[in-house]
């Protein structure tokens, strides 16, 4: 896989000129605008789902670059990492191309919690980014700035009061499209912020996007917006850090790869770059004060995150305390390094005096200075499950400008926005992702249904069957749905999946079908320790829940039965711990899942509704609009009551279902029987 | 707060309906849906001869035969049949009643259902609840359930189910004001805490889970952790076993005597239950502990407390009555404040003005100095009449009864039996309205829903211990589990809330 990727590279270049001069179509099924992380996500794969799909960005060069931190992945973000690659994303495959520093964070907490997590090579990822867009069929990148939306009348069969119909580019060029990705991060009247100076921009170094695409969405679409700012620190002149005053941070001996498709990274273990962990000082606290004063950013109200804040607000919010400073490298021959924690606006002289406070940074050097951003983002309660904006037929929204912060969240939305696109273009049923099945279903259900007040990121603790939700099973729980119902997964991926589906029930069933007496356990395995106390028969499964229990141990034990899944040791040893707290926890999964089954039609008119509601309860439901029972029942202000009727009314208007059959479904029904077949071989 | 606290137990009981209808859609009830068998007194509280005790749900024919100890078979279908009811476990002999069975689906509800008739004794009734308890996969109904399933069902019309939407407001609406009772005395404050301390814990485990890797949260954090688990365990426990001995929530109407010390306030309780239930002597200060009688008002349940007088004391010994006094007034469902009408100014404005300063002071508690006594909740007793003269005793009480915002105003005289048939009257008016009331919750239901959720609590907290060093995930998976439990009695906690602590105790800045 890693080396036909190397010749697909070499000739990346060729690639770039001849695809962005090769557009000559007026029309696509779906058009995707940007090129971050959501842009390149949504055009990758509403082009796996079978859409022609056209991604425009302002730069080429730019496609896939990390705007921020080198690094991909983390506790919680891991787990969105491991879905997307189960989905057939990108930015796995990428992280194990570009990564230069493995680990797995929380090893010591659970497997439901680990997170895996890479530093990052900027220029591979974005190589390897642009090389695979560049290569998937059916998409076509063209360079160049969007200035307006066009919007038209709506489809009177669906609802919604308009209907997106293409986009219009600088020098009033048309593109006709059924469905547009809106992908613009934080270009959406973004402003960039240093000391006291300010300017239009959404990142350092590009230019602004055009105010009519703002104008559309608030005036034409009347889009509720907010307002949201984040930061980057300076970047830090490599040779000018003293590392001997800082703690060095050393990466996994083994590096364990984002992909379920790789066995390896591209990075060898020995070749693996190390971190450096240094801490603030109380002079650290006395710049920041000082210069105040001069920091536009810092003193608007305008919401920051909380769990990415700048080095200001969090000496500002915990004075008197040491806070952390990881020293991160930006890539194999980069001479910069990335100071994580130490995001700041005040002017450059005053980040200068700041950073030489800092033991290790001493006498460092900075190379770009760090800057704040303020953007616009659209409420995302205006969004439907498919991300699409209730109102706009064919319009929808991924990434920051949906109030969400972070690389991984970015590309979440872009993945399922792109899928969501695609379907609606191709006129496909559509589909539903769960919070019960995923991360990705926890964070869009978690922004269209409370909306955000802060920049949004993903922690484990959101999602509330984390144990069921693991990065060691993200295959199981999406590539197979992912293949046969979404149609964004390519069938070498889905085989495969099938086949460690299928060697994990069977050597499930192995484990299960050994069983012995408590005290010929303790007879045939004295390591692990059994409690002279206990005299039941146990089978192999329950034995592996045993802390000192491995699979290798039980596979020695009873090489015929098992030694032929040695390649699953890991994965059987955490199914066979969590399986019964898995199992608790299906009826509550089950119950989540009927309700979201329960379609609302989104044309219903709350105000005219002939069951007994109330006022309130009707406003509430005629301004949030929910898409589904299930999210009725979790906004504020809705009385039981409420949901008794409106539970009526759906069963009595006979629209239970959120899908319909249809060819579609037939399509699947054969793919079972194929499956099915499959398994019996 | 109240307002999530309210709709986390709507909540609870609307998730529950819906899955029921939800599973029921296509009239096959698939076994994963509510799986679990539910039971309750289905016959009012108050005195009654026969108490219908009502099951339902898979577990019924095994309740059947454990209770009547049937060992083969089944009764024939909806035919009534004497029978010895028992404890299933110690095979006990509780009560001889009718029991009828109900299969599937000709029943109220649609699912195999029971029905015990027993006498309606509250000794028998509690045994009967008790037993049904302990059969493994039954619980107490929830308010209401029985309707719902019945609903789910398919087993209402459409204008029922119309109706149905109202009696679930109508319930909860009874589930909050019973919660609010419950949660606004010494339980409840009990109960709020826990949950407070549990969210912590839980915060600073999502904490060390979510941040460790990236920040300054120090290993101390868990064990800081371990100590407030094992100290909630402890307590929780504790409180568990000191349940079964007294301090179980009171069946009955909850009727409190109060007042000044040597109002006769001891006088009043023992006339009232007709036996020297209590010392009386002219000491001010004879009662210090809370006298307890159960009375039977007009067929009514009353549980009638007579507590020690309140007034400034340095003894230890009569401020800690004066504490409980305190206590059980707030938690009483009427309070009758007993005074001395020798003591009253002759002047009937004086009077009120002196009665109205004097109810401020007896009902006044630490939390809320200012409270406003509410008039349905209290009975003025004005005793003592014997020292009045005739005719100033009927100025007295006809000046009184017109001065606005004076509770309802009794005079007797415990020593002459004078005006007590009237008092009678005037309190057996006030128990009925208070049992009456249908929203007046069943304490024993109530009480056994608190034990089963406390104990599944306890249960989860052993959970952490048990993952706390393998693994982590899986230990606040046993908190969220003793949360939510918890949470079924003092209100749901969203992941919301365990991010604001998250942030108000540690800076995290990835």
């Amino acid at each position: 896989m890693l080396t036909k990727r190397l010749h697909r590279l070499q000739g990346f270049l060729l690639l770039v000129s001849r695809r962005a001069s090769n557009v000559a179509k007026q029309q696509y099924d779906v058009i995707v605008v940007g090129g971050g992380h959501a842009g390149t996500e949504a055009a990758a794969a509403a082009a796996r789902v079978g859409a022609e799909t056209l991604l425009v960005t302002q730069k080429i060069h730019t496609i896939g670059a990390l705007s921020c931190n080198p690094s991909l992945g983390g506790v919680g973000k891991g787990q969105l990492v491991k879905e997307l690659d189960a989905l057939d994303g990108l930015c796995g495959r990428a992280g194990d191309w570009a990564g230069i520093h493995f680990s797995i964070l929380n090893r010591r907490k659970g497997p439901a919690v680990w997170g895996p997590r890479a530093q990052l090579d900027r220029q591979r990822y974005r190589e390897f980014i642009q090389s695979e867009l560049l290569g998937t069929h059916r998409l076509t990148v063209l360079e160049g700035s969007v200035e307006e939306l066009l919007v038209t009348e709506p489809n009177p069969e669906k609802p919604g009061c308009h209907r997106v119909t293409g986009i219009r580019l600088g020098g009033s060029r048309s593109i006709s499209a059924s469905s547009v990705v809106l992908t613009t991060g934080t270009f959406l009247s973004g402003s960039l912020f240093v000391g006291q100076t300010t300017s239009p921009g959404g990142r350092i170094g590009d230019a602004p996007s055009s105010a009519g695409l703002s104008h559309t969405l608030r005036e034409a679409l009347g889009l509720r917006t907010g307002r949201l700012r984040t930061g980057t620190p300076p970047r830090i002149v490599k040779d000018s850090v003293d590392f001997s005053q800082a703690e060095l941070h050393p990466p996994d001996e083994r590096p364990s790869p984002f992909s379920f498709l790789n066995t390896h990274t591209r990075c060898k273990p020995e070749e693996q770059l190390p971190c450096h962990l240094t801490l603030t000082t109380p002079g650290v606290e006395r710049v920041v004060r000082e210069s105040l004063h001069l920091n536009c950013h810092i003193q608007q109200d305008t919401k920051g995150p909380r769990y990415c804040p700048s080095i200001e607000s969090r000496v500002l919010r915990f004075p008197g305390r040491k806070h952390q400073v990881w020293l991160e490298p930006e890539g194999v021959t980069s001479d910069l390094l990335y100071p994580q924690g130490l995001s700041m606006t005040m002017p450059p002289d005053a980040q200068l005096r700041l950073i030489r406070e800092i033991p290790a940074l001493h006498r460092a050097e900075i190379h770009t200075p760090g800057y704040g951003v303020q953007y616009d983002f659209v409420c995302p309660t205006q969004l439907d499950p498919s991300l699409q904006v209730k109102n706009t037929q064919g319009l929808f929204l991924a990434g920051q400008i949906n109030g969400t912060t972070g690389y991984e969240e970015a590309a979440a939305q872009g993945l399922w926005a792109g899928v969501s696109a695609a379907r609606s273009a191709l006129a496909m049923p559509p589909v539903t992702l769960s919070r019960t099945e995923s991360y990705i279903g926890v964070l869009i259900d978690d922004l269209i249904s409370r909306g955000v007040t802060e920049p949004y990121r993903m922690f484990t603790s959101r999602a509330e069957f984390r144990t069921a939700l693991r990065p060691d099973n993200a295959d199981l729980r999406l590539t197979l749905k992912g293949f046969e119902e979404l149609g964004c997964v390519s069938s070498q991926r889905y085989y495969e999946t099938v086949r460690v589906r299928d060697s994990l029930r069977d050597a499930l069933e192995a484990l299960q079908s050994i069983v012995l007496s408590a005290a010929n356990w303790r007879k045939k395995m004295p390591d692990i320790l059994m409690s002279e106390n206990k005299f039941t028969s146990l089978s192999g499964q329950d034995v592996l829940q045993y802390n000192t229990v491995s699979f290798e141990m039980l596979a020695s034990a009873f090489p015929d039965t098992l030694s032929p899944y040695m390649e699953f040791s890991q994965r059987l040893k955490i199914e066979a711990v969590y399986r019964p707290h898995c199992d608790l926890q299906r009826k509550e999964i089950e119950r989540i899942q009927k309700e979201e089954n329960m379609a609302l039609p989104q044309d219903i008119d709350y105000f005219s509704l002939p069951v007994s509601l109330s006022q309130e309860v009707r406003e509430i439901l005629d301004r949030v609009r929910p898409s589904t029972l299930g999210a009725a029942t979790r906004l504020q202000g809705i009385t039981p009551a409420a949901i008794v009727h409106l539970l009526n009314y759906v069963r009595h208007t006979g629209q239970k279902e959120t899908r319909t059959h249809s060819k579609y479904d037939k399509n699947r029904e054969e793919l079972h029987t194929e499956n099915a077949s499959l398994v019996k071989l | 707060m109240l307002l999530s606290v309210r709709v986390g137990m709507l909540r609870g009981a609307v998730h529950k309906l819906r899955t029921r209808l939800l599973s029921t859609k296509g009239g096959v009830t698939d076994g994963l849906a509510d799986a679990e068998t539910i039971f309750a007194l289905s016959s009012g509280h108050g005195r009654c001869g026969v108490a219908v005790v009502r099951v339902s749900g898979p577990a019924s024919a095994a309740a059947l035969r454990g209770m009547a100890g049937i060992t083969r078979g089944l009764p024939p279908p909806r035919t009534a049949l004497l029978h010895s009811i028992r404890d299933p476990q110690s095979k006990e002999v509780l009560d001889r009643g009718l029991v009828l069975w109900f299969p599937a689906p000709n029943s109220f509800t649609g699912e195999d259902s029971v029905e015990f008739h027993i006498h309606g004794g509250p000794a028998v009734i509690t045994s009967v609840l008790q037993a049904l308890g302990s059969v493994p996969g039954m619980r107490p109904a929830e308010a209401g359930e029985f309707t719902r399933r019945a609903f789910q069902a398919g087993k209402l019309g459409l204008t029922e189910v119309e109706g149905l939407g109202d009696l679930i407001h109508a319930e909860t609406e009874a589930q909050r004001r019973q919660a609010l009772r419950q949660m606004s005395g010494e339980l409840g404050r009990l109960y709020q805490d826990w949950s407070h301390r549990l969210k912590r814990c839980l915060a600073h485990v999502e904490a060390f889970i979510d941040f460790s890797e990236d920040e300054l949260i120090e290993d101390g954090v868990l064990n800081q952790v371990d100590r407030s688990v094992c100290d909630l365990q402890a307590e929780i426990k504790r409180h568990l076993m000191d349940e079964r001995r007294g301090e179980r929530l009171r069946s009955g109407v909850q009727v409190v005597i109060a007042g000044a010390t040597n109002a006769g306030k001891s006088s009043l309780l023992n006339t009232l239950c007709q036996r020297p239930a209590a010392i009386v002597s002219p000491i001010a200060g004879t009662t210090r502990d809370v006298v307890e009688t159960a009375l039977d008002i007009g067929g009514f349940p009353v549980l009638l407390s007579d507590t020690a007088g309140v007034r400034d004391s340095t003894d230890l010994v009569e401020r800690e009555g004066v504490r409980r006094a305190r206590e059980r007034m707030q938690q009483a469902d009427l309070t009758l404040v007993v005074v001395d009408c020798a003591q009253l100014p002759c002047d009937a404005q004086r009077a009120a003005d002196f009665l109205q300063e004097h109810l401020r002071s007896v009902l006044a508690t630490e939390e809320q100095p200012d409270t406003v006594f509410s008039a349905d909740k209290c009975l003025l007793v004005l005793n003592k009449t014997d020292l009045l003269p005739e005719d100033g005793r009927l100025t007295l009480e006809r000046e009184l009864r017109r001065v606005p915002g004076l509770p309802p105003i009794c005079l007797v005289s415990c020593h002459t039996s004078e005006g007590l048939q009237g008092f009678l009257t005037e309190l057996h008016g006030r128990v009925k309205t208070l049992c009456g009331n249908p929203l007046t919750g069943d304490p024993t239901l109530t009480q056994a829903r608190h034990r089963a959720h406390l104990q599944q609590c306890t249960a989860a907290l052993a959970q952490y211990h048990r993952y706390r060093d393998g693994d982590l995930a899986l230990a606040a998976e046993g908190l969220r589990l003793a949360l939510t439990s918890l949470g079924r009695i003092t209100g749901r906690v969203g992941a919301e809330e365990i991010l604001d602590i998250i942030f108000k105790d540690f800076c995290i800045g990835k």
